[in-house]
């Protein structure tokens, strides 16, 4: 470690590179990344970039990327909002003088988000100038493999050159750019966390995470909303899982509109949005009015303006993600990249952190460790919450055929839901196993308040090599949720019911 | 030496007419300029198209303190001032900001013009901030001829404001 560090600061010492690092993106992977870095003692300059949404209306808004400004932060607070709007509900059966009717306000909600993301802004950029970090609001892109040029707002270019480059600019929203009146009068989740005001009657198109998530917490609110949905819910995810929280949505009033497809945007005179679509199954043509529409169809990755066609680094054909090497390494030496940007990466801020900060010690010469991606747990923050790690059960049959698993399952009921009277249908808990042997679990699922807590301890468990036998030795904490995963013991083979009471 | 507590002294006489004259900043401006300019060309800030107008406030009440509006501002009204300046560095999103915010104006108003206070919100002014060391909200840094002379971060009494202002001026 001492001679890669003597070697890059006489590189440096001989003028050959401005920096020995420079990362291209400011978010959850670029900042780890560049902090982790400077902290080796290397020369690090971060680029960070917004271009307007579409809408352009939009102020641009600060350092940290898409978690911070317009993903997971902005996202689980207003989910939080909804979330009191249903406790407000129950809150009345545990004695609680609730006058009606209450009402939800938009602005005080999004003033209170958006005070928060601005002081976690401040909070990166503080963090930046304490660990020597440079930082440069220039839109970067590629000249060639030791160059990138930073262009300013008002267009001004500076040249910087580097050892090293990581590319870590993730992605944006997609428009369904077929579909006429789309692009004018829709919006996308870059716009919905900094609207001033409240959507009101809103179509969300796409059954993604985030479209589940933010029709999930607009119903929350107390806003109409719609999901219309081409073909499935949450692709990649669990389908029976998928089903217990589309169908906890339906019963708590968010509309759907199954394998519909939409074919245009109106605006009307009275300035709401008319939207046709058609029904995949009947073949018929609709009509509603909206206040809002909200394309959530997936999201692109942010190549076009790097330069990299240029450079020849290879991107996967389909997607337009960067391909890489298990070292985070593309088809280019000295250019690397993380995090959304990534062929085959997770899409989460979690797994883009951790993977920057060991590309980070890589380079420096610290470590030889890579990232693992195997393991990684995550959360649907809909309504009723799902938290999973591992294979789906469709997974599993697949890798390991269907004779050769074994699913404990159980349907539970929160003790919190009891007085408040809340149907617990769709809570449910489920465990996939490697049927003989040691049972080693492959998969854990769970819906049901809190999941993403509740799942964060099992995912230790998980990445430990955790057996059924395990979880069946594992004391449960009474009274919880959680403890039902400890508990389970119903298999899906016995075809018994999986419906467990409490004590 | 004498010459800027001439400019001082006509500072605090030109104050005291506007607090007493509640008339419309045009009418005061010129009159202001004019016997100013026959003093000292130092004073730069004291200029009838700039200061004035700006730092009468829209209430009956004189204003205490100014938003930097940008950097050339911060050069011109705190850098290059003849007061010493007191920057108040705070954030939309930063509660405790709110409560020393009114106080910190209250403390400088104590001081009848001896001592201006400039505000400088974060978000707007990142940069700025960012050069001065700012880290945590509120953070208050007492300037004098352009210098740092004394600084603190979050919230004091009305006393510890009082005493940290006097000994600004005091020196």
């Amino acid at each position: 470690h001492n001679f890669s560090f003597f070697l890059s600061f006489f590189l440096f010492l001989g003028g050959k590179y401005d920096y020995d690092l420079v990362v291209i993106g400011g978010g959850s992977g670029g900042l780890a990344c560049s902090k982790e870095a400077a902290q080796f003692g290397q020369k690090v300059a971060v680029l960070d970039y917004v271009d307007p949404t579409v809408k352009g209306k939009i102020k641009i808004w600060g350092l940290g990327g898409t978690c911070v400004n317009v993903g997971c932060i902005p996202k689980k607070l207003i989910h939080q909002a909804a979330l009191f709007g249903t406790a407000l509900k129950d809150a009345k059966k545990y004695g609680w003088q609730i006058s009606e009717p209450v009402c939800h306000d938009w602005a005080t909600m999004m003033e209170g988000v958006q005070n928060h993301v601005r002081s976690l802004n401040w909070g990166h950029r503080v963090q930046l100038q304490d660990k020597k970090v440079k930082y440069l609001n220039f839109k970067g892109s590629l000249v060639d493999e030791h160059t990138v040029k930073g262009l300013t707002k008002a267009g001004k270019e500076t040249i910087l050159t580097a050892k090293n480059i990581v590319i870590v600019t993730g992605g944006r929203p997609k428009y369904p750019t077929n579909i006429p009146g789309a692009v004018e009068h829709g919006i996308t989740s870059d716009d919905m966390f900094w609207l001033k005001k409240s959507p009101g009657k809103t179509l969300v198109v796409g059954a993604s995470y985030v479209a589940l998530e933010c029709a999930g917490f607009l119903t929350g609110i107390g806003l109409d909303t719609t999901v219309m949905v081409r073909s499935i819910a949450l692709r990649g995810f669990d389908q029976q899982m998928a089903g217990l929280v589309t169908d906890y949505m339906e019963t708590y009033g968010t509309k759907f509109a199954w394998k519909c497809v939409p074919k245009r945007v109106d605006k009307l005179s009275s300035g709401a949005l008319q939207v046709t679509w058609t029904d995949t199954q009947t073949g018929g043509e609709h009509q509603d009015t909206y206040d809002s529409v909200l394309w959530a169809v997936g999201r692109a990755p942010e190549t076009k303006a790097l330069g990299l066609d240029k450079l020849g680094v290879k991107l996967n054909q389909e997607t337009g993600k960067i391909v890489l090497a298990t070292d985070e390494s593309t088809s280019v030496p000295n250019i690397y990249a993380l995090g959304d940007i990534g062929e085959g990466r997770p899409e989460l801020t979690p797994t883009a952190i951790k993977a920057g900060k060991l590309l980070a010690r890589r380079l420096a010469g610290q470590s030889a460790e890579l990232m693992n991606y195997d393991n990684v747990p995550t959360t649907v923050f809909t309504p009723l919450e799902y938290g999973c790690v591992g294979l789906s059960e469709e997974e599993a049959e697949k890798r390991h055929g269907k004779d050769n698993i074994e699913v404990y399952h159980a349907f539970y009921k929160p003790l919190e839901f009891t007085v408040a009277e809340r149907d617990a249908s769709q809570c449910y808990i489920k465990v996939v196993c490697k049927r003989f042997g040691d049972q080693t679990i492959l998969g854990l699922h769970f819906t049901g308040p809190n999941a993403g807590e509740v799942m964060q301890g099992f995912a230790m468990g998980f990445q430990c090599g955790a057996t059924y036998s395990h979880l069946s030795q594992t004391v449960g904490i009474h009274p919880t949720c959680a403890e039902e995963v400890v508990k389970v013991n119903i298999t899906k083979h016995s075809g018994l019911d999986a419906t467990v009471t409490g004590c | 030496m004498a010459h800027r507590l001439l400019a001082r002294r006509i500072w605090t006489l030109s104050i005291k007419d506007i607090s007493c004259h509640p008339a419309s900043s045009a009418t005061i401006a010129p009159s202001f300029s004019t016997s100013l300019q026959s003093a000292t060309t130092r004073v730069s800030f004291l200029t009838p198209s700039r200061t004035l107008p700006r730092s009468l406030p829209h209430t009956s009440r004189r204003a205490v303190s100014f938003n930097v509006q940008d950097n050339e501002d911060f050069t011109e009204r705190v850098i290059n001032s003849e007061l010493p300046v007191l920057v108040d560095f705070h954030a939309q999103w930063c509660g405790p900001c709110k409560i020393l915010g009114p106080r910190l104006e209250k403390a400088v108003a104590k001081q009848k013009g001896r001592v201006a206070m400039a505000k400088v919100d974060i978000d707007d002014h990142t940069d700025l901030a960012i050069e001065y060391g700012v880290s945590a909200v509120p953070t208050v840094i007492a300037m004098r001829g352009g210098d740092v002379v004394d600084h603190f971060v979050g919230i004091k009494d009305d006393d510890e404001l009082d005493s940290f202002v006097s000994k600004i001026i005091g020196q």
